[in-house]
Formats: C-alpha cells, sequence, structure tokens
C-alpha cells in the first residue's frame, strides 16, 4: 500500500494501522487484564479460605457423630438395686448412680474375665474405666422406667470411656496413652481386643443430636440436644415477635408515615441500630429483661427478646428496601382504579415486596441463630444439663444455645470436647445452610416480573 | 353501579362535567399551576397539550386527586364534578378515584392475570354480586377497551405477558370496569409505537360516547385526531382553551401560535 497523507480530523489522533493497537490501546487492555486478575484472585482466595474452614471442621468434627459403645450383659444385682426389695420406683431411686457404678464395675471385670483377655500390667481400675462414667446414669434411668428388670441379667450398650473412644478415632494412641494419666496403653490394648471380639463397635451417634451436655469428665456423652432445643425455642420467640414488630414498622414508615424530621430520625436510628455490636444488646437485655423486668437467666425467652431486638433493624431495613423496590406505578395504578391506600399496598405492593421480605427476614433470624456474645451476658452460657420443657412454659426454664455450646466447648480441656464443638459446628452451619436454601426457594417462588 | 340519572339530569341541565375555577398547584416552591379556569364538556374528548413540565400532567392529576399523594403538592382553588367541589373536606378521594378512571403514561398493569387485572376495581368496589356479574363486568370492560378478542381464550395469564399496546388496552380496560364519569390519560400512547397507538386512539374516539376523556399529549397530531376541545399550556399557565380546529387553525395567542409551529416546546 502506498502511503498517502491525509488530513486528520481529530487533532493529536495520529493516523496508524488497525492491525495493531496503539500505545493508549495497549494501556487500557492492559489495565482490564490486571482488573481481571485481580479480581480472580480475590475470588480464588475466598473460595479457598472456605474449603480449608469446612475440611477443618468436618475433619475434626465428623467424629462427633461416632460414638464407641460396649456391649455387655449386666447382672441387675437386687440387693443393691433394690435394698427393700419391693420394686418401687420411689425407694428405688434413692439408689444414686454410686450403687449402678458398682453393677456395672462387676459386669464390665466379668466381661473381661469371660472373655479370658490376659494383658500384663493390666489393673482393676484400668479395666472398670473402659467405660464411660455416664455409663451408670444410663442403667440407671432405664432401671427406674422398668422396675421389674432388676434381678434380671440385661444386654446394655454402655458408652466407652472418651479416651477409649478417642482411641478408636484416632486421637489417642498408645505412645500419647503412655503420658495421659486417665488412660493408659494396657486399657487401650485391652479396648482392642474387645474390638476383635465384636463387643466394642463404634457406630453413629444420634445421641449428639439428643443428649444434653455432659460434665467435663465425660465428654462422651455430651450432646447438642439441649442447645438445638434452646435455640429453637428463641428462633421461635424472634419469629413471632420481630417478623411481625418488623414488617409492619417498615410498612408503616415506608408507605403510611409523613415524611417529615421525625422519620427522617427514626430512619436514621434504625440504621445505627444495625450497626451497634451485638454485645451491647446482651448488656441491655441484661439490665431490661433481667435486672429490670425479672425475667429469669438463661431462660430462651430473654435470648429471644434480645435476638428480637438485635434482628429488628436487619428485618426493618431490607423489609424497606423491598417495599421501596416495588415500581410506584404499581402504586399508581392501585390508587387509579379507586384502592385506598391500604387496598394498595396489601393487594399489590406487599406481594411483590414479599420475596424481598421474606429473604430479609430469613437472613435476620440466620444471623440470630449464629449469634454469640449477647447471650454469654444473659447467662445462656450456664451448665444446662436438663431439658427445657415444651412452650410456652419451657421459654422460661433454662436452657443453652449452638453457638454458646459451641464456645463453652472450647473453653474445656479434654481434646474431646473440641471434637464436640466442631460436630456442634457441622450441625449449626447445617441449620444456616437449611435457611438459607429455604430463603433462596421461597425468593424463587414468589418472584414475579412485572 | 353509577347513578345514570344524574349523569342524564347534570347532562340536561349543563354540559359542563368538570369545572375548574382559580386552580393554583405548588410543589413545595415551585408554583407549577397557576389559577387555570377550564370547563370540561361531558362526552366530549378534551386534550391538554404544551411543552414538557408545562403543567397539563400536573392539572390532570389535580382531578381525581392524585396529586394527594405527593407530600410537597398542594393545591388551591375549586374543581367541580357536576357542580360538586371534590376538594371539599367531605369528599373521600378514594371514593372520587372509583368516578374518575385515570390511565398512565407507562402501562402499568397488575403482575396478575389478565381477568383479576379488570375485575380489581369492581371487585374493590362491590359492582358484582356474584361470580357471573364479575365475568359479565370483565368482558364488556375488555371489549370497550377493544381487547377481548384477542384476550378472550387466555384471561388467566398474566396481564404482564401482553404487548406493550395490549397492556395498555388493559389498563384502559381496567379504568372502564368501574363505570367512571369521567376517564383520564396522562400521554396514554407515548410508550407505544404506532400501531398500538392508532388502535388507542381509535378506542378514546369510542369511549366518548359513553363519558368525558381528558387526554394529556405531547404528540400536537394526536390532539387533533382525537380531541374536540384543546387547552395549551405554557410555563404553568393555561394559554388558550377552545375548539381544536379553531385552536390548530386560528390560535389567539402568540405563544399557542409558536409551539403548534414548532417554535417552542
Amino acid at each position: 500500500m502506498t502511503d498517502m497523507p491525509m488530513s486528520n480530523p481529530v487533532s493529536g489522533a495520529t493516523k496508524g494501522t488497525l492491525m495493531q493497537p496503539d500505545a493508549r490501546t495497549r494501556r487500557r487492555n492492559a489495565a482490564e487484564k490486571r482488573f481481571r486478575i485481580y479480581g480472580a484472585t480475590a475470588i480464588g482466595i475466598a473460595v479457598l479460605a472456605l474449603v480449608v474452614l469446612l475440611f477443618t471442621i468436618f475433619r475434626d468434627g465428623s467424629g462427633a457423630f461416632r460414638q464407641t459403645y460396649l456391649a455387655i450383659p449386666v447382672e441387675l444385682n437386687a440387693q443393691v438395686l433394690d435394698p427393700k426389695g419391693n420394686r418401687d420406683p420411689g425407694e428405688m431411686s434413692k439408689v444414686l448412680t454410686l450403687g449402678y457404678g458398682k453393677v456395672l464395675d462387676a459386669a464390665v471385670e466379668a466381661t473381661v474375665a469371660r472373655e479370658n483377655i490376659q494383658i500384663e500390667g493390666l489393673t482393676e481400675a484400668e479395666i472398670k474405666g473402659l467405660i464411660s462414667k455416664d455409663a451408670s446414669a444410663q442403667v440407671r434411668s432405664r432401671v427406674l422406667a422398668d422396675p421389674e428388670l432388676v434381678g434380671q441379667t440385661i444386654e446394655v450398650d454402655v458408652l466407652a470411656n472418651g479416651r477409649v473412644d478417642g482411641y478408636f478415632k484416632g486421637r489417642v494412641t498408645l505412645a500419647s496413652a503412655e503420658r495421659d494419666n486417665n488412660t493408659s496403653p494396657q486399657q487401650l490394648m485391652l479396648a482392642d481386643e474387645l474390638r476383635d471380639r465384636g463387643l466394642m463397635v463404634t457406630r453413629f451417634n444420634w445421641h449428639f443430636l439428643s443428649n444434653p451436655d455432659a460434665s467435663d469428665q465425660r465428654p462422651e456423652a455430651a450432646g447438642v440436644g439441649v442447645a438445638i432445643l434452646g435455640s429453637l425455642y428463641m428462633m421461635l420467640v424472634v419469629l413471632f415477635l420481630a417478623v411481625p414488630i418488623g414488617v409492619a414498622a417498615s410498612i408503616y414508615l415506608e408507605e403510611f408515615a409523613p415524611k417529615n424530621r421525625w422519620t427522617d430520625v427514626i430512619e436514621v436510628n434504625i440504621s445505627n441500630l444495625a450497626a451497634v455490636p451485638s454485645i451491647v444488646f446482651g448488656i441491655l437485655g441484661l439490665a431490661a429483661f433481667i435486672n429490670f423486668a425479672g425475667l429469669p437467666q438463661s431462660a430462651p425467652i430473654v435470648g429471644g427478646l434480645v435476638l428480637t431486638l438485635m434482628t429488628l433493624p436487619t428485618i426493618i431495613i431490607s423489609t424497606r428496601a423491598a417495599l421501596k423496590a416495588v415500581p410506584p406505578s404499581i402504586r399508581d395504578a392501585a390508587l387509579g382504579v379507586g384502592a385506598s391506600k391500604m387496598q394498595s399496598v396489601f393487594h399489590h405492593v406487599l406481594p411483590l415486596a414479599m420475596p424481598g421480605i421474606l429473604t430479609g427476614t430469613i437472613i435476620g433470624l440466620a444471623q440470630a441463630l449464629g449469634e454469640t456474645a449477647p447471650l454469654l451476658l444473659i447467662g445462656m452460657v450456664a451448665f444446662v444439663k436438663n431439658f427445657p420443657a415444651s412452650p410456652p412454659e419451657g421459654l422460661f426454664d433454662p436452657a443453652s444455645a449452638l453457638p454458646v455450646q459451641i464456645y463453652n466447648w472450647t473453653q474445656r480441656s479434654d481434646p474431646a470436647f473440641i471434637e464436640r464443638a466442631s460436630g456442634a459446628i457441622i450441625v449449626l452451619l447445617i441449620f444456616l445452610f437449611c435457611m438459607n436454601l429455604l430463603a433462596i426457594y421461597l425468593r424463587r417462588k414468589f418472584e414475579r416480573r412485572w | 353501579m353509577y347513578d345514570m340519572n344524574r349523569v342524564e339530569n347534570a347532562v340536561s341541565q349543563t354540559d359542563i362535567k368538570i369545572a375548574a375555577r382559580g386552580v393554583q398547584v405548588y410543589y413545595g416552591d415551585k408554583h407549577a399551576l397557576k389559577d387555570v379556569d377550564v370547563d370540561i364538556l361531558d362526552k366530549t374528548v378534551t386534550a391538554f397539550i404544551g411543552p414538557s413540565g408545562c403543567g397539563k400532567s400536573t392539572f390532570l392529576r389535580c382531578i381525581n386527586r392524585m396529586n394527594d399523594t405527593i407530600p410537597i403538592a398542594r393545591v388551591e382553588g375549586k374543581i367541580a364534578l357536576d357542580g360538586e367541589d371534590i376538594y371539599d373536606r367531605r369528599v373521600d378521594p378514594v371514593q372520587l378515584r372509583a368516578k374518575i378512571g385515570m390511565v398512565f403514561q407507562k402501562p402499568n398493569p397488575f403482575p396478575k392475570s389478565i381477568y383479576d387485572n379488570v375485575a380489581y376495581g369492581p371487585r374493590i368496589h362491590g359492582l358484582s354480586r356474584n361470580r357471573a356479574e364479575l365475568d359479565e363486568i370483565v368482558e364488556k370492560a375488555l371489549r370497550g377497551a377493544a381487547l377481548w378478542n384477542e384476550v378472550k381464550d387466555r384471561l388467566q395469564e398474566p396481564g404482564t405477558g401482553l404487548s406493550g399496546g395490549q397492556q395498555q388496552r388493559l389498563c384502559i380496560a381496567r379504568a372502564v370496569a368501574t363505570a367512571p364519569e369521567v376517564l383520564l390519560m396522562d400521554e396514554p400512547c407515548s410508550a407505544l409505537d404506532p400501531i398500538a397507538t392508532g388502535q388507542v386512539e381509535e378506542l378514546i374516539d369510542q369511549l366518548r360516547e359513553q363519558f368525558s376523556v381528558v387526554i394529556v399529549t405531547h404528540s400536537m397530531q394526536q390532539a387533533a385526531r382525537v380531541s374536540q376541545k384543546t387547552a395549551f399550556f405554557h410555563l404553568g399557565n393555561l394559554v388558550e382553551y377552545g375548539e381544536t380546529d379553531d385552536i390548530f387553525t386560528k390560535p389567539q395567542d402568540s405563544r399557542t401560535e409558536a409551539y403548534i409551529s414548532g417554535r417552542i416546546g
């Protein structure tokens, strides 16, 4: 091609070929490329963090869903368990777990003797220590429920000691047992023998979901039952208080309230409340509900009230955003055919805002479900062994909550509780995951085009 | 149902359906409409024309008190419907809007079925005693809006699924279903293509037989085609009001002449 000199209409721009990008274009393309790399890296880091988090939690926590049991025949000695011999549950309840402990000790020793297991240096205490300290309570409650069992020999699956359980899950080794006051290599070898004979099995542990918390000495018996129930009760309180109050407040503020200085002040304060650290709500709950109103400590009603206060701003803000997103033309259309303000809101605006309201509400509830700090201040961190009654009375009974239970377990010295804590985290994550799924489902279901 | 006798009496006494006297509208500090006097006749199409921001839509929204929904708007003066001041304290705007229907600039059907769109007004005003009566009202309204033949087989489908022109006619059907005495239309064709516009204009001409139609339009051709009376607004003033033919052929005011000849606006 001949290079013809041409007049350039745009001053400053130089004539060039399209086959090669000029310097400016190259710089812009490079900037765009860099930005894409930043973005992809950011997402990569986030995904990696999530994978690592989930991996460690599942690695540490999956053990909580498996538990080792020892199947042994127990002779329920009538002399020990029912000294008066009248099978009266009232009388029998005077025999404490100590008495059942003796019966169980005898049963374990008898089993070891019958199976003819010989291990050098195995002491009597190590044989007795094979089973959980909670086992006697297990057998006692079974006997009290059915007094006729006394005098018979029954087959029971008792919980194995936490160390023995840990041995089968790989947490405890023969080497670590050497240095451990609570177990010994001999005890673990005995456990191996019993497993080979099919008496000791590790299987899925439903009791982790149904048992209450257990003391420091018996991690193998600890479960999240009370915590799940406590969390559920609190969610009920939040659902029945925060949702109606929040949605009604947002509808009023967004659709009916006059726009003046007062509503501006209210609006700003709602936004501020959403940013208040949750522990402050805990102090408020302690002062207002427990010290002033005299509600009981550790009760789900107080937890629910505190979480309601905490969730309200979230629900109000998301509901107002959902209402704002409804096009004004729909309101005009309704008013234009002679609908009243209330009819236009309830017949047209609210159904259209529903997906947003539901999503916001569920996200608010999920946030409340995972909240820990305010609950610590109102005493929900207490050790609660008894299940609360069914609502409404149960709302005033002491209970725990899932996140607090996790916090509680991480404070304990026995490493078996780390496994429990991770297990509880898995339970909590599953609940949160289900709530988010529900939010997505409801959004899809109610979403309508306009 | 609306009172046929009263309408007929009113017509027999006078053809004036709506009489506005000294109407002033303020949006906050802005004086949007200045001292407007106008008489709108029954069974007539009246067009409001004028450049953007001249107050024509504002005045239209005064007639069914839609300005009440704007917190900063303030209306002064009198607007009488059949001799009754609609800004009287005893008047409930909700009841008023059942008598004065409105069609908006952008088609805004409810995200409900075609049937429910039309049936909504009659339902909330209790115009039907049973389903059969409601069916009849819906069919009549859809026929009135020249939409029946296109949608009669898919009444349960969403109104938002129709084309733009059909949606606007659905909105007209929705307004007609409550048996209004006046129909206000705020640039009803500005979002429509020429064919849909033609259909709506034809419809407006038919609707005139039943009630008074007031239409705000940007298109002078449209005003000339559909209306019998035309009002020209400029900077919040009603500059000229008269027979459409007169306005377009021998305007009295220089501003009107400038506008219709395309020199302002």
